[in-house]
């Protein structure tokens, strides 16, 4: 049995599960009014005002910067249409997929709700560190997870798996690594 | 130095609370902004700079804020703000020793002799590393806020890494889930 992920399913490649059609002109109307300064540019701050996690409270800005470093391909700091419009199709498959795991519409996924997410993606964790997970990205201390937590969530754990991955070159779930090769593994991954 | 970097106090204020340095207690007042008596990471980074007056790392004022916030409450009260304003000076003395050439900033081989004096044995090519990872202006040189975020995550590693080197050889052997918990501390 695989202990994490397998590699053809969506999640990895910067790609949620589930797949989306937008029509351009809407989503031109959508990135003008993103843009509130009318620059022709999404700043951190932009996008964050206008996402919304659907429980009032601010986006969270490491998602933002997330999603921002993913999708600003000529690292300008800012995204533009292009860029934006692979932003908002990300966005809008996250979405349905934390509503598809939001059993309870609650507008948070639990611990439960959370596995059943994270399984079907294809990682085996334990129990305990399901618990370690909403304690790392609960920002609201309310023991469950909100949309843009969701995302970081699931991002995070995509990008220390793949870097695992890559060290575990047997595939036994198991390496072994010395202080400097753990440091450069993790420092690699800042930023 | 950290003297001039924006934190003057305004004075003139009411009385500080019972057992806080008068000094702190003003630093406290201009860095609360709203007046709320609390301290958010926002509020804390537009209070701080680094020598050349470019604005403090948000990430790294999280971090801080992280540390200090000893009742989990998301901002830091002054009693808190006491203990983190210590910690912030202490750094920057650090950061001013390291700096050898008096430039403001660290490069790769100030980087290497400071993690020396700190007892890390890494590698040149690894401090080449973490001035690329944590220098956000593209000058090969780290700036004060980003010197304390590389050295707190280097202690954070450092600390899990040694709590698994049961036999202190420098190489630990660990299943995924157990890297997954170690390597978290990267998402502050």
């Amino acid at each position: 049995m695989a202990y994490y992920g397998q590699q053809q399913q969506g999640y990895g490649q910067q790609r949620p599960p589930v797949q989306g059609q937008t029509d351009p002109n809407f989503l031109w109307t959508v990135f003008q009014r993103v843009d509130r300064d009318h620059s022709g540019h999404i700043s951190g701050d932009e996008l964050g005002q206008a996402l919304s996690n659907g429980t009032w409270t601010p986006f969270n800005p490491e998602t933002v910067r997330l999603m921002i470093g993913m999708f600003d391909k000529d690292n300008s700091g800012s995204i533009n249409f292009q860029e934006f419009s692979a932003l908002w199709k990300y966005v809008t498959d996250w979405q349905n997929c934390f509503r598809s795991y939001d059993r309870d519409n609650s507008g948070t996924i639990d611990k439960n709700e959370l596995k059943t997410a994270i399984t079907s993606f294809g990682y085996r964790l334990s129990e305990r560190f399901y618990d370690i997970l909403i304690r790392k990205f609960d920002r609201q201390g309310r023991g469950n997870i909100a949309f843009d937590d969701f995302i970081q969530c699931c991002v995070v754990l995509q990008t220390l798996t793949s870097a695992f991955r890559g060290h575990d070159t047997d595939q036994d779930g198991w390496v072994t690594i010395t202080y400097e090769q753990f440091m450069t593994l993790v420092f690699s991954l800042k930023s | 130095g950290f003297q001039q970097q924006g934190m003057a106090g305004y004075g003139g204020q009411a009385q500080p609370p019972p057992g806080v340095n008068p000094e702190v207690w003003t630093w406290f007042q201009s860095v609360d902004g709203d007046r709320n008596g609390k301290i958010t990471s926002e509020e804390l980074r537009l209070a701080l700079h680094n020598g050349n007056w470019s604005p403090f790392n948000s990430e790294t004022c999280r971090l801080m804020v992280g540390m200090f916030d000893k009742d989990r409450s998301g901002t830091i009260d002054v009693q808190e703000f006491a203990a983190l304003w210590k910690y912030v000076q202490d750094w920057k003395s650090c950061f001013d020793r390291f700096d050898t050439d008096r430039s403001g900033n660290i490069d790769s081989r100030e980087l290497t002799t400071a993690f020396q004096s700190f007892g890390y044995n890494l590698s040149p090519q690894f401090c080449d590393l973490v001035v690329r990872v944590f220098d956000r202006r593209g000058t090969r040189h780290i700036q004060f806020d980003d010197f304390i975020q590389a050295c707190v995550l280097l202690k954070t590693l450092t600390d899990k890494f040694r709590a698994k080197d049961n036999q202190m050889n420098g190489t630990i052997r660990i299943s995924y889930e157990e890297f997954l918990d170690m390597a978290l501390d990267i998402k502050v």
